[in-house]
């Protein structure tokens, strides 16, 4: 398991902005800001040590910024952090037909209803998240049956599984996460699904497949500006595109760049701030 | 009627970089916060300030929900910005490793000045310019 070290730093006087900001000048992962305290993050791949960390401390004593300093530290091993929000984790009826629930709750579908078991476990995807939803939504119109998808940053692997459910033949779901890839495994052996749904813990560049009829990819704006070539030669010469993890914000940039690859919007749709995109490919 | 709130989070994270590991996972996980959604949001929202730090209060409130407002960057993550350096000097008295202008600092001190406890624009700026010199930047006119 991964591990962490987590140093707590008490500085006399204590300023979170010159404190921290000297700290980012080293190779570390991340802050966590208490009144009178700072807990700092190095993962164990990182070379910061803690005589470092000294060093720097004797230093803005030494150019006085600060009188003091106190440093206390413990080793932080990965464990899965989602676990009490898993606890609390609802049934949700994502539209009359998709219905998404955790392992631990019961639901009595109504006549067909489809319904998915999902449990997250640090990935994104329990189908309570806007961007979810809007791709859920699209699918249940598009997927007509027999298709060929991928599912791009898949997460617990809830587009592809629900992809294969609502007909297609079969889905590859990759993602470079490791949880999402033991996550999204999981939840495909909890749909019996494990002959139609692959996950996969890879980039989409390792994907070897060029004849997807649809690809999913909810994930943010960098990344979908990142992939655009990427995704544009997995495609049979037609297919669909649905993108979301996008901001209304994003819409503008992301539909000029994709068209300027090829891509046709053919769909939209927005839920709160999220957009979800819906392209063919222009062949 | 208002949510009930449960407390606040104070993190500092890469824009559009937040992931379940530490600090973030640990934070939120033991307020039962769905730490996930958390990530999607923060990287939506800080997506265009990539390269920056950016501390977030998030608001958790008694049903597990939550809100977040970001700050801005630590006064030293700017000043490398501007100087377009990637560190500071390790010996800033002797060793001098780039130059801001003061209207550089000028435009930090503004930018910093809702986060800050200075009473006026140039104490804010003399609080910046002092950040520089400590981290062996020289200050010019």
């Amino acid at each position: 398991m991964k591990t962490y070290k987590e140093i707590k730093i008490k500085t006399e006087p204590f300023d979170v902005d010159l404190l921290s900001g000297f700290l980012w000048q080293l190779d570390i992962d991340g802050i966590n800001e208490f009144d009178d305290y700072l807990l700092v993050f190095i993962s164990e791949n990182k070379s910061v040590s803690l005589e470092e960390i000294n060093l720097l401390m004797e230093k803005l004593v030494e150019d006085k910024f600060i009188n003091s300093f106190d440093i206390e530290f413990q080793t932080l091993e990965e464990k899965n952090w989602n676990e009490e929000y898993e606890k609390n984790v609802k049934v949700v009826e994502v539209t009359e037909k998709i219905v998404i629930k955790p392992s631990f709750k019961e639901y009595n579908p109504k006549p067909n209803q489809l319904v998915i078991t999902i449990d997250p476990k640090m990935s994104f995807g329990t189908g309570d998240h806007a961007t979810t939803k809007l791709i859920l939504s699209h699918l249940e119109k598009i997927v007509k049956g027999n298709e060929f998808v991928l599912d791009v940053g898949s997460g617990t692997g809830i587009l592809g599984i629900t992809a294969v459910k609502l007909g297609a033949a079969k889905a590859i779901c990759i993602d470079n996460d490791e949880w999402c890839y033991l996550n999204g495994n999981e939840n495909v052996k909890m749909n019996e699904l494990n002959e139609k749904v692959d996950v996969r813990l890879c980039e989409i560049k390792d994907v070897e497949e060029k004849d997807f009829d649809l690809i999913l990819a909810n994930i943010n704006k960098p990344i979908l500006i990142n992939i655009v070539d990427d995704l544009k030669i997995k495609f049979k010469k037609e297919g669909t595109l649905i993108l979301s993890g996008l901001l209304n914000i994003d819409e503008i940039d992301i539909i000029s760049l994709y068209e300027s690859k090829g891509f046709v919007l053919n769909d939209k749709s927005q839920l709160e701030e999220w957009i979800a995109l819906v392209f063919k490919t222009n062949s | 009627m208002a949510k009930k709130i449960d407390g606040y989070i104070k993190l500092q994270i890469p824009a559009g970089a937040a992931n379940p590991s530490p600090p973030v996972g640990p934070a939120l996980g033991q307020k039962g916060v769905n730490i996930m959604e958390f990530c999607k949001q923060f990287n939506a929202r800080t997506s265009s300030q990539q390269g920056l730090i950016i501390p977030v209060v998030i608001t958790v409130y008694s049903d597990k929900s939550f809100t977040f407002i970001t700050k801005t960057p630590p006064a030293a993550v700017l000043l490398k910005k501007a100087a377009k350096v990637e560190k500071g000097s390790a010996e800033p008295n002797k060793t001098k490793v780039a130059k801001v202008s003061k209207a550089q600092v000028e435009e930090i001190a503004k930018l910093k000045m809702p986060d800050l406890n200075a009473h006026d624009i140039e104490h804010a700026a003399s609080m910046i310019a002092g950040t520089a010199r400590s981290m062996g930047f020289t200050v010019e006119d």
